[in-house]
């Protein structure tokens, strides 16, 4: 039997191995991270807003995409947030490929059942063999997945152009308790350093194996590296923790924010309230 | 499991989104009372590793893998309130620095995957394990916890979406959110997790196993924090609730009676007719025959199904402990069988 070369399975189209296929995932999400970083820390019109009111606008921009009926204005949204990722020095056309792969072809396999006459009874407009798609199960689907779309496209906003210290610092400065902001920051610290661990050993078992072993096998290895995770994770809470009091913790954690409001942070305000009211009155508008 | 903007209307994210506040606040507090000082680094480290289990690609068949949630693992090793804080945590960030699920449904998706499953799957690890199990019922323990924590999870995530058409809808009837009913939404959750459950309940028992042989003080049974008075609580409270199904109107999907299938598709199939009547349910319809008042009659057959799943757990932890006595008890090294 000719074994299945794990490590060269994607360089000759074959299938890629498990090891490898989770080490690219890991490995994926740890560069997606430093690049949201990057663009974060860069020009634009998202980075140079107090990052407080940032979250506040976006924080209203996805309620508003929520309470928006009319599938037009939700396109509507949808484009502003192409604007502002735009105005942001966001690709946007690396926007919209996230947005549909992220949340959109979900959305889309999700609803496509509703506008059929299995779960949505009404004047037929197309038949294929047994499924016949309706007016009104296809408005449904179309509504949900413009929806989710201009969710996804406001919530991409903040990932893109917001820096998680920036988040912390934000946080920080509306008075949430210490500890919690301390154990969202420690969190996203140690996501990194296990994601690299992660990556190491799928890599490492990918380089030694010339066949990938039958599925059993497979899984007791992965689950064996989940306990692996598991005990390197809570034992390193501990070296964390004498490495805290080492350099003076007492339980309390210092707060050096410094964030102040702008004239251009105010203005941004003003108009994405100006925004949604318009968005809100146009969709009372249509919906009429 | 992660619900993205869009599928929930403001009716449900706002309340659940409020709701959960408390939960957490009492989380922190029964955190803080039970871990000490140790538990700021502790509480990351765990909301790390809630993050990256979901990472791990597992083998399942034919070349396909998927993930497991690792929530009730997390409770089997720090406890419920300390799992909730730590998958809630992995939750937000999972939201705000990977766009992974949605912004406004973040509570839903806290409430689901960071109260609902750990919470459920720990009382019932703790109610099949019993006070001082061996490693091999500890296991066993794990594996239906986190089975039956992963579909009460799902079946939450389906009330959620069959609610949707309930609160939010147009003019003429039709969905504003997630379009599915109760009828549909309940059982497709419910039914696709009770097949993905397997995978989670063997990569927690999996996990277990590994480290109850390499460091077994991190599988150590914790100090009850009367998961019990609990679990009887939150039973009570759903049973009280089943009378929600009521207001889902037709038949699940798939589970339609011989004459709806008929008028469905002109016919009635001859294997259907054959074997529609092969079995005669004690309650059909969910509800005694003696009980007119559907209400009452849903509460009343709840509260049987759920005694006799009490009943079947119960006999079932007897006959492990008979088993656990009548074989010599494994060590912490020993291979798990």
């Amino acid at each position: 039997m000719i074994p299945v070369f794990a490590h060269i399975g994607d360089e000759h189209g074959r299938r890629r191995s498990v090891a490898r296929r989770t080490a690219d995932a890991v490995g994926g999400a740890v560069r997606e991270l430093l690049q949201n970083e990057d663009l974060a820390m860069g020009p634009g019109l998202m980075q140079s807003l107090d990052p407080r009111v940032r979250l506040t606008t976006v924080l209203a921009l996805a309620v508003t995409a929520s309470l928006v009926r009319s599938v037009w204005v939700l396109a509507a949204v949808f484009v502003a947030t192409m604007v502002v990722a735009a105005a942001s020095r966001v690709d946007v056309g690396a926007f919209v490929r996230r947005v549909w792969a992220s949340a959109g072809l979900f959305a889309v396999l999700l609803a496509a059942p509703a506008a059929t006459s299995c779960f949505t009874p009404g004047r037929a407009l197309l038949t294929l063999g047994p499924l016949t798609t309706t007016a009104p199960g296809l408005a449904i689907a179309v509504r949900l997945v413009a929806r989710v779309a201009a969710g996804a496209g406001v919530g991409l906003l903040v990932v893109w152009t917001t820096r998680w210290t920036d988040i912390m610092r934000a946080l920080t400065s509306w008075h949430v308790p210490d500890v919690v902001v301390a154990i969202f920051a420690m969190t996203q610290q140690q996501i990194v350093t296990l994601m690299r661990t992660v990556e190491g050993t799928h890599l490492a078992r990918e380089s030694r194996m010339l066949s990938e072993g039958s599925t059993a096998e497979t899984r007791g290895w992965v689950v064996e590296r989940m306990a692996f995770t598991a005990r390197k994770s809570l034992k390193t809470a501990d070296d964390v923790y004498d490495a805290m009091l080492a350099r003076g913790y007492s339980g309390a954690w210092p707060s050096i924010v410094r964030l102040r409001t702008r004239g251009r942070d105010w203005l941004w305000l003003c108009g994405c309230a100006a925004f949604s009211a318009a968005v809100i009155g146009a969709d009372k508008l249509v919906a009429r | 499991m992660h619900i993205p903007d869009g599928y929930l209307g403001p009716q449900t994210y706002a309340v659940i989104d409020v709701a959960i506040l408390p939960v957490w606040a009492a989380a922190a507090s029964r955190v803080r009372r039970t871990l000490k000082s140790r538990q700021v680094p502790l509480m990351a480290l765990g909301a790390a590793f809630s993050f990256v289990l979901m990472m791990f690609n597992v083998p399942v068949f034919g070349g396909t893998t998927a993930h497991a949630v690792g929530a009730v693992l997390i409770a089997v090793l720090l406890g419920p309130w300390a799992a909730c804080l730590s998958v809630s945590t992995a939750i937000v960030i999972q939201a705000l620095a990977f766009g992974d699920g949605g912004i406004t449904a973040i509570g839903a998706n806290c409430l689901n995957m960071a109260v609902v499953m750990p919470f459920v799957g720990f009382a019932i690890y703790r109610l099949v394990s019993g006070p001082a199990p061996s490693l091999r019922r500890k296991i066993a323990a794990s594996g239906l916890g986190a089975y039956l924590g992963l579909v009460a999870a799902s079946i939450s995530a389906g009330i959620e979406f069959g609610l949707q058409p309930l609160l939010a809808h147009d003019a003429a009837g039709h969905a504003l959110y997630a379009p599915y009913s109760l009828a549909v939404a309940v059982p497709s959750m419910a039914v696709t997790h009770l097949v993905v459950g397997l995978l989670e309940a063997a990569v927690t028992m999996g996990v277990v196993a590994a480290l109850a042989r390499s460091d077994p003080a991190l599988v150590a049974m914790r100090p009850a924090s009367r998961p019990l008075t609990w679990l009887w609580a939150g039973l009570g409270a759903l049973i009280l609730l089943t009378p929600v199904g009521l207001l889902a109107s037709g038949s699940a999907w798939g589970e339609w009676a011989p004459a709806a299938v008929k008028g469905m598709v002109g016919y009635m199939p001859a294997g259907l007719q054959r074997m529609s009547g092969a079995w005669t349910a004690a309650m059909p319809d969910y509800a005694p025959a003696f009980i007119k008042d559907p209400v009452v009659g849903y509460v009343a057959a709840a509260l049987t199904g759920a005694a006799l799943i009490a009943a079947i757990i119960w006999l079932v932890g007897i006959a492990l402990s008979r088993r656990d006595d009548a074989s010599p008890v494994p060590t912490d090294d020993e291979e798990p069988s």
